[in-house]
């Protein structure tokens, strides 16, 4: 086990208060299952046509907690699972995202049957019961934050370089 | 109500008067609703008096009709938001209840019901999120934290011993021949000399700017934050005026504090520093750095190589700087402390709303000065008391202890901790940025250590009123 790895272990994640969802390391997962709204789901797959690329990446880069997420359209094209692998706990940030980037998740998220706003008083009730707790839930790195990857990257990059240039 | 309006008006523009010279006042436009300042208790809004003298003291009530008579008694003496200026009060109070406090008194429990969660737990219980371990752990807590026995908490401020004696005397009239009212906590605190916290450093110079207040603003102080945040009864920077808890008379004009007690281990403060530099000059550097101001409150972005004790006193400039300059945290750590709990515009490019994790700060000191020089523990019990007031509690105070104060994730510095209020039960790093590498200290010791807190509701004037049952409709047996 490396210093960093021994750094990162003396404690669990902090979480704003106990919500579903299961918990690897720092790690958690989330998964909400969800009726959608009549003819949703072509209007779905148009909207994702181009994935997470632009604009939308950015703004999902400038969360800087989310390891990765998924929409999956099921049913018969009448239900959709949002999933995701998270640094920390959902409802630390909710408000900020409703504050800063309202637009951005009410447009992913208003097919989604009976989904109130993001900035709606009821949101965090009804995130609640659509959810979903998995009942195994694994992660390659449950001590690494997004950040901690990012960040290793980086650091990767830079290291390669500084030996290229010792070499040469 | 135009009673109160019309005084709270006469209020504001006395405070005009008095300040309008030597500082920037909280710019009233037409939307911004009109604080009911003679309802809100003195403590959210107004700074304590500088010298103070003061006493915390807790009570816990065993009779619920004693409980309120002990109340009605008290409530003359509670100061409201307009009055803090009037040299003639000798001192002043402010009052706030716990949860079993609140139950103590009998208040149904269709209304505890509706209070916040981590109200109703108490802060004991909110540990593992606001990592209250190792020696910062609630068993280590003194009494009657984190028990059930905490019912009623009393801030007595005073601006000499003599006017503390007399408002004192006047608190234990309030309950002396009640026989089931029981003080079960005391603690007397008071200013250290130059006003300085008990490592030496000038503190407070930061308060967030409190929309339509009318409170004195200092340069630096950011944009106004709707009052709604601080008070119920008013929009939140959401736009959402708090619905809860009920009924609405006791929620109105109310808010909610989080009271954290700290020992400040100074001589392990001072034996680190010194064990990491090679001369003074790099010790007074090191602990700069791990403050974000030097000792004189002069901030590192504005005077980054050596203190400079005219700009610390200058209240105009000893608050007015952002980080826009900074961003490499070469002048402030990234990790410093005043920039964990308050990022102003750190933060700007993340995905972070700092608006909604903005609390009000009231501090004191307790403890006598651990001597200049001294490297060794004296024994003596030294520190502060923290109010941390806002609605929001989850958001405010939760918020920024859990992700800002005791994680580093947020500005990807891993698990790295707040230099002076991290590190509890684990020994921390810090780092310095720095060209062409940075420095980066170890095995930082806690240097600040949790002796108690918990949650408490700090209602407005009417809201006392109607838990005393001298209020139309108000709590009676």
């Amino acid at each position: 086990m490396t210093i960093a790895q021994r750094a990162q272990e003396k404690k669990p994640a902090a979480t704003g208060i106990a919500r579903p969802g299961a918990k690897a390391g720092q790690a958690s997962e989330f998964t909400l299952i969800s009726k959608l709204k009549p003819g949703a789901a072509d209007r779905i797959r148009a909207l994702l046509a181009d994935g997470f690329t632009g604009e939308r990446q950015k703004n999902t880069d400038r969360i800087a907690t989310v390891h990765d997420l998924r929409f999956v359209i099921f049913d018969n094209d009448t239900r959709i699972i949002f999933a995701s692998t998270f640094d920390g706990g959902w409802d630390t940030y909710i408000d900020d995202f409703g504050g800063i980037i309202p637009d951005e998740i009410d447009l992913l998220f208003h097919e989604f049957e009976g989904y109130p706003g993001i900035n709606a008083p009821g949101i965090k009730d009804w995130i609640v019961a659509q959810q979903v707790t998995a009942v195994g839930f694994y992660s390659a790195y449950p001590q690494a934050s997004v950040r901690d990857v990012w960040k290793a990257l980086k650091i990767k990059v830079a290291v390669d370089t500084l030996l290229d240039i010792a070499s040469n | 109500m135009s009673f109160c309006q019309k005084s709270l008006y006469l209020g504001r523009e006395r405070g005009v008067e008095m300040f309008k010279s030597a500082y920037i006042l909280n710019m009233q436009t037409e939307n911004i609703p009109v604080l009911e300042v003679n309802d809100i208790q003195a403590t959210v809004l107004r700074p304590r008096p500088s010298p103070y003298r003061g006493q915390y003291v807790v009570l816990r009530i065993d009779d619920a009709a004693q409980g309120r008579e002990m109340l009605r008694r008290i409530i003359p003496y509670v100061a409201p938001a307009e009055d803090w200026w009037l040299t003639t009060l000798p001192g002043w109070m402010g009052i706030a209840f716990t949860y079993h406090g609140l139950k103590a008194l009998g208040l149904p429990a269709t209304s505890l019901e509706t209070f916040p969660q981590e109200f109703r737990e108490g802060m004991a219980s909110r540990a593992p999120i606001l990592r209250d371990v190792g020696d910062s752990a609630p068993s280590n807590w003194e009494y009657p934290f984190g028990t059930p026995d905490m019912h009623v908490a009393i801030a007595i401020y005073a601006k000499d011993e003599e006017s503390l004696e007399a408002t004192l005397a006047m608190a234990r009239q309030s309950h002396h021949d009640l026989p089931n009212i029981s003080v079960v906590y005391r603690l007397r605190f008071s200013e250290l000399p130059n006003g300085r916290n008990p490592f030496g450093f000038k503190d407070g110079l930061h308060n967030p700017n409190v929309e339509g207040s009318g409170a004195v603003v200092h340069p630096g102080s950011g944009r106004p934050i709707k009052a709604g945040e601080f008070i119920m009864g008013y929009p939140d920077e959401l736009g959402v005026t708090a619905s809860k808890p009920e009924p609405e008379v006791l929620r109105r004009n109310g808010t909610f504090v989080a009271f954290r007690k700290f020992q400040m281990r100074v001589a392990a403060f001072r034996k680190y520093v010194r064990e990491q530099a090679s001369s003074p000059e790099e010790e007074e550097l090191i602990a700069a750095k791990m403050v974000g101001r030097w000792r004189s409150g002069a901030p590192l972005v504005l005077a980054s190589d050596s203190d400079d004790p005219e700009l610390g006193a200058d209240q105009k400039r000893n608050n007015a700087f952002s980080y826009e300059d900074d961003m490499q945290g070469l002048k402030c750590p990234f990790s410093a402390h005043i920039r964990r709990v308050n990022p102003r515009d750190a933060l700007k490019n993340e995905l972070v709303a700092t608006n909604l994790h903005q609390f009000l700060r009231r501090g004191t000191n307790y403890g006598p000065p651990l001597p200049e020089g001294v490297l060794e523990d004296d024994g003596v019990q030294r520190g502060g008391v923290f109010l941390l007031i806002g609605v929001h509690q989850r958001q405010q105070f939760e918020f920024v202890q859990s992700q800002w104060i005791t994680d580093g994730n947020f500005i990807s510095h891993g698990r790295e901790e707040d230099p002076i209020l991290g590190n509890s039960g684990t020994e921390g790093i810090f780092t310095i940025p720095k060209r062409p590498v940075r420095r980066r200290l170890h095995g930082l010791p806690q240097f600040v250590a949790v002796q108690g807190g918990e949650y408490c509701f700090m209602p407005g004037l009417r809201a006392l009123k109607w838990l005393a049952g001298l209020e139309a409709g108000g709590m009676t047996e």
